[in-house]
């Protein structure tokens, strides 16, 4: 696959159908009630039911097939010394487009 | 296209426990016969482990042929010391500064399969051939498999395979380490021979089908049932009268290993006569009979404190975590996990953060190692009986990562890092734990016949498969060929060569591009650390 982000920077509204995409292949499999389209308010643990180690496999599935490199996904999953309670689609793709 | 070589990996396997398989026992018979067959027309060693005989550092030595200090991995967990808090992260495959031996068999035009081998995870996409990784949840299973569509081929082809079966469930292995009821103690070896026979069919079919010149597969259930079923398994810890319960999970133990039995003779039948077999565990077992509650110790001490606790359920999570919860501000020397055996010593960056003045180390360290080697138990029996300094144990490129101490315990236990006094209490009944000394074994055309000899170091396994492949060592391996495992005529046709040292794949050049930006990230552990709601 090409580096998507190598022939300049991604707006959050082009990463969000990637993110879009990779979730749903990343997801295909599992026991999930979600159902209908994943968009920019789709949240990972309330809508898809991730649980922390999934999380784990989510950052570097992104790094693998969407940034082709590390991220610093702390100043995302981190706020105020906690970790944040539940992301979305859209907060994702905001902080890559602000990240690279 | 033929295999020639056959790598079956066995977490924790111990002659302790190998030679009771493989013996015919009155009333009970012999659990390994076909082991025992190997065994008798091979050759065999002591496989010596990593400083720490644990499962990610001492795997990743068998693959990569290099110490922990040269390959970066120490422990299942990676943690960065940040100043005001310590933070902390999964090793996966990125992390393994060092090429493995499938990506050297691969580029060397031979085609390999690694199935269930922990730190394979994401597989690099240069492999030639199939990549099934351990340690990893059902869930993400299928998108760690390669080539891509491997995880479907499978499911297609294994009747009753069930990936929920097969891979890591954290939960259940978080019982490796705990106090289990006798019901539970049961249902915890039970529930290895499904997994592991999944694995088995796994391994049956890409053998049969794909027929990769390196063909490896891992089963480690035995390193889980002995953790837990030690007593049940050392022949020195029988008791005089058996109980029902000691002859029923005993029984579990040995069905447990008469199943890998069937699944060694499937696969050596697989291979055929011509191929050499090879067999390798990370460690060996023994029994611990005691507890070290090592930061409880440091806090007797005067070297660290605890965080105090807001009485919330999410710090309750964090206190029972088997992660070191500490007042970071006002503490100078701590262990992170138990896993890591080791102690972190902080070093102030700069005036005014916490931690040592670097000009203070050698000193605050030496005291340290004299405190820690005056601890003793009840019976007036030293605890810690070495104590490891890194630059002796993990030179390497990655030496600052280690711990500045590693602990050998005189039991060869793991350390405790909970917050409970005494430091040192005896454990009710002795428990499985990790010996240094692990197994390596071979069998097969051009394999010598002595049985029993000399010691190996675990770095040896890498360059000793590649030269069952006809690959040269390369020549930045710190292992070397285990020439005494093959015969003299077979040797003198196949000699040892040194080659090109390995090379770095397109995954690693750019992770190290982004060493900055890895150095300021926080991966997270959530739930699983008891930080997230």
């Amino acid at each position: 696959m090409a580096n998507d982000l190598s022939n300049g920077k991604l707006t959050s509204e082009q990463l969000v159908p990637k993110l879009a995409a990779l979730l749903k292949d990343f997801t295909q499999d599992w026991d999930s009630e979600f159902e209908g389209q994943m968009d920019r308010g789709t949240t990972l643990l309330a809508d898809l039911g991730f649980e922390s180690i999934d999380i784990i496999q989510l950052v570097v599935a992104i790094e693998e097939d969407i940034t082709h490199k590390k991220v610093a996904f702390d100043k995302l999953l981190m706020k105020d010394g906690r970790y944040v309670d539940d992301l979305s689609i859209g907060q994702i793709a905001d902080f890559l487009a602000t990240q690279l | 296209m033929t295999t020639k070589t056959l790598f079956i990996g066995m977490d924790g396997c111990t002659y302790t426990v190998l030679n009771e398989m493989t013996k015919d026992l009155p009333g009970e018979g012999v659990a390994m016969p076909f082991l025992a067959s190997l065994m008798a027309k091979g050759v065999r060693a002591k496989l010596r482990s990593t400083p720490n005989p644990l499962t990610p550092p001492a795997w990743t030595s068998i693959m990569t042929g290099k110490g922990p200090g040269e390959h970066g991995v120490f422990d299942f967990i990676r943690a960065e010391d940040k100043g005001g808090e310590v933070y902390w992260t999964l090793y996966d495959s990125r992390d393994v500064d060092a090429e493995m031996i499938w990506s050297i068999a691969s580029r060397a035009g031979k085609t390999i399969a690694a199935l269930n081998f922990p730190l394979t995870a994401p597989p690099p996409k240069e492999t030639n051939g199939a990549i099934v990784p351990g340690f990893i949840p059902a869930k993400h299973l299928r998108r760690n498999s390669h080539p891509a569509g491997l995880f479907e081929r499978i499911k297609q082809a294994i009747p009753g395979f069930d990936p929920k079966e097969l891979a890591w469930d954290f939960d259940k292995e978080k019982q490796a380490m705990e106090s289990l009821s006798d019901a539970d103690m049961e249902n915890w070896v039970r529930y290895h021979l499904p997994r592991e026979e999944q694995w088995f069919h796994i391994a049956e079919y890409i053998l049969a089908n794909d027929k990769p010149d390196l063909m490896a597969v891992m089963f480690d259930g035995t390193d889980k049932i002995q953790h837990q079923a030690w007593q049940f398994l050392d022949p020195s810890l029988m008791p005089a009268e058996r109980s029902e319960l000691y002859n029923r999970v005993r029984g579990v133990c040995r069905e447990y290993f008469g199943n890998v039995d069937r699944y060694i003779k499937r696969l050596v039948e697989l291979v055929g006569p011509d191929a050499q077999v090879f067999f390798a565990s990370d460690h060996g077992f023994t029994a611990t009979v005691e507890v070290l509650r090592i930061n409880s110790y440091l806090e007797d001490l005067g070297y660290l404190k605890w965080a105090e606790s807001d009485g919330s359920e999410q710090a309750l999570r964090r206190e029972a975590s088997d992660f070191a919860n500490l007042d970071w501000s006002k503490t100078v020397a701590y262990c992170r996990t138990p896993s890591s055996n080791g102690i972190y010593i902080r070093v102030a960056e700069k005036p005014g953060d916490p931690g040592i003045p670097k000009k203070d180390y050698n000193r605050v360290r030496d005291k340290l190692i004299e405190d820690l080697k005056k601890l003793r138990n009840d019976d007036g029996e030293p605890v810690i009986v070495d104590v490891l300094k890194r630059e002796d144990w993990f030179q390497g490129a990655h030496m600052k990562d280690a711990c500045d101490l590693t602990l050998v315990l005189r039991d060869n236990g793991f350390v405790s890092i909970r917050n409970v006094k005494p430091p040192v209490v005896k454990r009710p009944n002795p428990i499985g734990t990790h010996h240094p000394d692990g197994i390596f074994m071979a069998y097969g055309a051009g394999i010598s016949a002595e049985g029993m000899v000399g010691k190996r170091k675990i770095v040896d396994v890498a360059p000793t498969l590649l030269h069952s492949l006809g690959l040269p060592t390369p020549s930045d391996f710190e292992g070397k060929v285990a020439e005494t495992f093959f015969s003299g005529a077979w040797l003198s046709e196949n000699p040892v060569k040194i080659g090109a040292p390995t090379v770095r794949g397109g995954e690693r050049e750019k992770s190290e591009e982004m060493d900055d930006n890895e150095k300021k990230q926080i991966i997270e552990q959530l739930q699983m650390l008891g930080y997230m709601e």
